[in-house]
């Protein structure tokens, strides 16, 4: 039994969920700062990301160490390479934050719609619910429930959609229209994070079932599978 | 793509692998294979296939009899007093173990490389030319020396002293110098038990290499117990444990057998599993 091996990877594990919730605290506060339209939280944001570039560093360190040692195999080297991925879309994920941020200071001047941005914290909440079942379902080796992130996802997608049209209905009020841009980047950024969130259900796919696979395959929205 | 979106810029596929598919033909065909030593079983109820042109690796624990296996596909084990092999073998469709089939013969087409390099205490030369010499082999010598030790990857290090002792060689050389006796009679198969388990880090790498070039002309079946061996080098892996009954007794069994890169990434069996990330065994 190579005990101090499976202590190393429960570690990793351990760093990658308290990176998730890095994230997690990165994502409430930008969109606080969006509705309090506190250019000094966005401030806090922008500069929180480098904590989460510090975990994200150490876990990949901690991967490349473990790669390089123990050469792990089987569940094990499922596991590596599906923390190696959930690493990545999680520091992805928190930059989508920062710039949720930054946007929030570049409309701060500006003349909003309080309704558009109740919809966007709608959204936001979405992402954060995706990430934590992301999260938990990796943990707990969950298909079933990383399955879920589909249905979750599309309502972050319809959502922004959505957005578009009520942009657009905003008239034709330049101030209003500046602000109005700003906002479906807002909502671009939080339906990616809700695609990350998928991705690292599929990484618990493939933990669990060594196979990869797109839950979703956004070239073949018909069902039809690439050509692997 | 193209014939339904003209004008679409076509991207050029290239394949992800530029290895050939795996061959299936198989050269062994085992069945229901038992070995005993003296009426108690050392390994049982064993069934597969070896391909052609394969690397296939045989893993598991001390004692679980994947050295008495290997030693099935070359008759080995009928110089072990009381050992007793029941159940078939096929060797290109020939049973291997059929009352008419000279064991010499199979052993001039299935060679085998042992542990231990073993090396006559004769010259180079000497070592490469004895079996040709003692099957009567026709042809130029000489030659069948020199492509025997370029086979095996020994021939730029020792073409300008055949006439030296092979004891002088170092261990890895001597180990190439054994791979190159067993080519030199043109064998089929290459059964290897432990072929490098008694060499340095480097002479490992080179016998690896070694069994990768190989493989394009020869069949070959190696017994490790480094299982990062058996995934650098085998197309395929079988794992073998032990099943010990309620008097204690130990058999070897065969727990699984696929493609290499499923063993080490996803084995269907937990023994497997188990095994091949060290959580037991």
């Amino acid at each position: 039994m190579r005990i101090t091996f499976q202590q190393e990877l429960a570690d990793l594990e351990q760093s990658l969920q308290s990176e998730a919730g890095l994230v997690i605290r990165s994502l409430r506060g930008a969109l606080s700062a969006l509705r309090r339209q506190d250019v000094e939280l966005a401030e806090e944001v922008v500069a929180f990301d480098d904590e989460v570039d510090r975990q994200y560093f150490a876990i990949q360190e901690g991967i490349q160490q473990l790669l390089a040692r123990q050469t792990p195999v089987a569940a094990d080297l499922r596991l590596v390479l599906a923390m190696l991925h959930v690493n990545l879309h999680l520091e992805r994920a928190a930059d989508y934050c920062v710039t949720i941020a930054k946007l929030v200071k570049l409309a701060q001047a500006l003349e909003g719609d309080a309704s558009l941005v109740e919809g966007l914290e709608e959204m936001g909440s979405r992402a954060e619910e995706m990430l934590e079942v992301a999260l938990e379902s990796f943990a707990d080796r969950d298909l079933e429930r990383a399955e879920l992130l589909v249905d979750l996802d599309e309502m972050i997608d319809t959502a922004n959609r959505r957005l578009v049209h009520d942009v657009l209905a905003l008239g034709g009020k330049p101030e209003l229209r500046e602000w109005g841009l700003r906002m479906i980047l807002v909502s671009r950024c939080l339906e990616r994070i809700g695609d990350h969130a998928v991705d690292i259900g599929e990484q618990t796919a493939f933990l669990i079932t060594g196979e990869f696979r797109e839950f979703t395959d956004a070239s073949h929205p018909d069902g039809s599978s690439a050509a692997r | 793509m193209s014939e339904t979106h003209p004008n679409l810029v076509r991207i050029e596929r290239t394949a992800t692998s530029s290895d050939p598919p795996l061959s299936a033909e198989a050269v062994f065909d085992v069945l229901d294979l038992r070995v005993s030593y003296n009426g108690k079983a050392a390994l049982q109820d064993v069934s597969l296939q070896v391909y052609r042109q394969n690397v296939t690796a045989f893993i598991g624990p001390s004692g679980c009899g994947k050295s008495t296996f290997i030693r099935c596909f070359n008759r080995m084990n009928d110089l072990i007093p009381g050992a007793l092999v029941e159940g078939t073998v096929r060797y290109h469709d020939r049973d291997l173990y059929a009352p008419d089939v000279d064991a010499v013969e199979v052993r001039k087409r299935i060679g085998m490389v042992f542990q231990k390099p073993n090396p006559f205490p004769k010259s180079i030369y000497d070592n490469v030319a004895f079996g040709p010499r003692v099957l009567g082999m026709t042809g130029d010598l000489d030659e069948r020396v020199e492509e025997a030790l370029t086979r095996a990857a020994l021939w730029d290090e020792v073409g300008g002293r055949l006439k030296e002792s092979a004891l002088s060689l170092s261990g890895g050389q001597q180990q190439r110098l054994c791979i190159a006796r067993c080519l030199a009679v043109q064998p089929d198969v290459l059964l290897m038990d432990e072929p490098a388990s008694a060499l340095d880090p480097i002479s490992t790498t080179r016998i690896e290499d070694l069994m990768h070039e190989l493989k394009r002309d020869y069949t070959i079946v190696v017994v490790t117990h480094n299982m990062q061996q058996a995934a650098r080098v085998a197309d395929r892996t079988a794992f073998f444990s032990v099943d010990v009954d309620e008097g204690g007794h130990r058999t070897g069994v065969l727990v699984e057998y696929d493609l290499t890169e499923k063993i080490f990434t996803n084995p269907s069996d937990p023994r497997t599993e188990g095994y091949v990330t060290g959580r037991f065994g």
